[in-house]
């Protein structure tokens, strides 16, 4: 995607030509709303003056009339007024001239009346005052002439002047529409830039918080393409470096913990081949014990006894690995429970009873199969009594009972030994963790036990966990899903003599 | 007396499964790889072993070809292959070659023997 220019850029352009078209717009039409304004005033000024000289025109022509035929018939004609009305006359038509000046219409009218006083007064003021009558229909005739010329002039001003307030009322409008449609097209132009703006930093917004989301959902691969104004492409450069750097790490933690996993894969499984070996032979030996005198025999005990507790510890090294990999591998299928149960009942007996602990195994009737990988579970289970064995002090009752809840069967191992904290419960399944230190020596053990527990069960899709209260015992109980494929109700089969347990 | 082949690449746990096994009455032939175990096999000839224990990991030739090539031969013989599952499919392709029974390592004594004892008992 290609990168635009800087938002900010591109709103101080947008800024800068939207101020100076709206100031553009807003001058112009201002000012030629004046400039019609101060030519109306001048034209109405013009018209009234030459209305005002129309006036002066015509009375100068009655004085003129007056002086060429006196009201009374004792006066006599007077050349002297005829003249001074004639030069009053004359004047007022030099100014109404200057005032027409541009306006042939007015000139024409003004033209006309001039000419016709100027008949008028050769034609019957000259021979008035030299005491010759002129015909009658001459006089008349000419008389009208000046008068209606006169008329003809004054309604032609008028008419101008209201053609010229009609003419400066349509300008003012157009002007007016104008402007207005000058600045919604600014306004206009102002609203396509921004949405444009907007709509260029939408699409790679979006894809920076769906690239965000997909980050923290976890997928390490997540890169946004880089695009649009100059500060959302640099956002999502920033944001491409810091996936980068983020992919780089867990790359690295990946690779270190499949190190370890190697490693502690190579050295259990390195291990287990001699320490098999030790122990397949102490036990040949305190299996045949003839030839061998007490103290030997007590030697050949104890390093298969202690061989054992090695081996158990390698293996659970091993299955954690092997977990921590992804590698441990179970065969789940349809398996009744009571055998199951049963067998590690006999398996365990003789430890409960080295201390006189009561032990009891209580399984529900008619519980369907579960899916389970046999050998596994009686190792979660092992793993469960040997911990009430060990923890739980002599004389003690521990349980381990089988139930249905739901559509899952749970198992519960009980006991009502010492218990164990609300804080220590927090911990109890995580790796080399034990109930108390001080009591390590005593107890004995890997600390692996419940660690290994929790990811068979899990495995299994099962879920484990752990209550207790101090001084009031502690129980573990997971569940495991009832089989789909298995029968309703179990079956005994031919129970299977197993002894020894795990060390 | 029931006849056993065992094949195993380390020569302690060898000898210890030998002697053990010994112990428990059984005839025991000894083979410390694959090329081993299939020429034990054809030396005794008409007197062939009631059960064959190969562990998986061999050099020159693994437990698994070897049981591969005795089920190629026709032999009915049954198989107890001993594998750590470092394969997580390594399991099923076991039983598709005809593989008699699996005992993963690390193994208990006790498992071992049950199930030479249950699969000789068959045999006779």
């Amino acid at each position: 995607m290609r990168v635009n220019p800087s938002l900010t850029a591109r709103l101080r352009i947008g800024f800068l030509v939207l101020f100076a078209l709206l100031m553009v717009v807003s001058l112009l039409g201002v000012g030629r709303l004046f400039q019609i304004r101060v030519n109306y005033e001048n034209d109405i000024t013009r018209y009234f003056q030459l209305e005002v000289e129309t006036e002066h025109l015509r009375s100068a022509f009655i004085l003129e009339q007056a002086a060429a035929r006196p009201a009374t018939a004792h006066q006599k004609p007077s050349q002297a007024e005829l003249n001074q009305a004639a030069a009053s006359f004359s004047d007022a038509a030099g100014r109404a001239r200057d005032l027409t000046d541009g306006d042939t219409t007015l000139t024409a009218k003004l033209g006309k009346l001039t000419a016709s006083e100027a008949s008028w007064r050769k034609a019957v003021a000259e021979p008035l005052v030299q005491e010759r009558v002129p015909p009658p229909g001459v006089e008349q005739r000419q008389t009208s002439a000046v008068t209606n010329s006169g008329e003809a002039l004054a309604a032609a001003s008028r008419s101008a002047r209201d053609s010229s307030r009609d003419h400066a009322r349509t300008e003012t409008r157009n002007t007016t529409i104008l402007v207005a449609a000058g600045l919604a097209g600014a306004l206009l132009a102002a609203l396509i830039l921004f949405s444009g703006l907007i709509n260029s930093m939408r699409a790679p917004l979006g894809r920076l918080v769906e690239g965000a989301r997909r980050l923290a959902g976890g997928d390490l691969r997540t890169r946004v393409e880089v695009g649009g104004p100059v500060e959302i492409a640099a956002l999502g450069r920033a944001f491409n470096e810091m996936a980068n750097s983020l992919e780089r790490d867990a790359r690295e933690r990946d690779r270190v913990e499949q190190m370890k996993n190697d490693f502690v894969l190579t050295v259990s499984h390195e291990l287990r081949t001699p320490v098999t070996v030790v122990k397949g032979f102490a036990e040949m030996l305190t299996a045949q014990r003839e030839g061998l005198n007490s103290r030997q025999f007590e030697a050949a005990e104890v390093i298969a006894e202690s061989a054992g507790q090695l081996q158990k510890m390698i293996n659970d090294l091993l299955d954690l690995a092997r977990s921590d990999a992804g590698k441990l591998r179970i065969e789940p299928e349809p398996t009744p429970v009571r055998p199951l149960a049963q067998r590690i009942g006999r398996q365990m007996r003789p430890h409960f009873d080295g201390k006189d602990q009561s032990f009891t195994v209580s399984v529900e009737k008619d519980l369907p199969e579960v899916d389970a990988d046999a050998g596994r579970i009686a190792q979660v289970l092992a793993n469960l009594l040997t911990n009430a064995n060990k923890y739980a002090p002599d004389g003690a009752e521990v349980r381990l009972a089988a139930s249905r809840v739901g559509e899952e069967i749970e198992f519960a191992v009980s006991d009502d030994g010492p218990g164990l904290e609300e804080e220590q419960l927090e911990h109890v399944f995580e790796r080399f963790w034990r109930a108390d230190s001080t009591e390590t020596q005593s107890v004995g053990g890997t600390g692996l036990g419940l660690a290994i527990a929790k990811s068979l069960v899990e495995l299994h899709g099962g879920a484990i966990s752990a209550s207790s209260a101090p001084g009031r015992g502690a129980t573990f109980r997971f569940v495991l899903p009832i089989s789909k494929d298995g029968r309703p109700t179990e079956t005994t089969p031919a129970p299977r003599t197993k002894a020894g347990a795990a060390g | 007396m029931t006849r056993l082949l065992v094949a195993d690449d380390s020569e302690t746990v060898l000898l210890m499964l030998q002697r053990r096994l010994e112990m428990e009455g059984y005839e025991v032939v000894t083979a410390t790889d694959g090329v081993e175990a299939l020429a034990r096999l054809s030396e005794v000839g008409s007197d062939q072993p009631d059960l064959i224990l190969l562990d998986a990991m061999m050099p020159n030739k693994s437990g698994t070809e070897v049981l591969e090539e005795i089920r190629g031969a026709g032999s009915e013989i049954p198989v107890v292959m001993i594998s750590a599952h470092l394969d997580a499919q390594e399991p099923d392709r076991m039983r598709s070659l005809g593989a008699t029974d699996i005992i993963p390592k690390p193994f208990e004594w006790e498992d071992l023997i049950g199930k030479i004892e249950e699969l000789t008992a068959d045999g006779t």
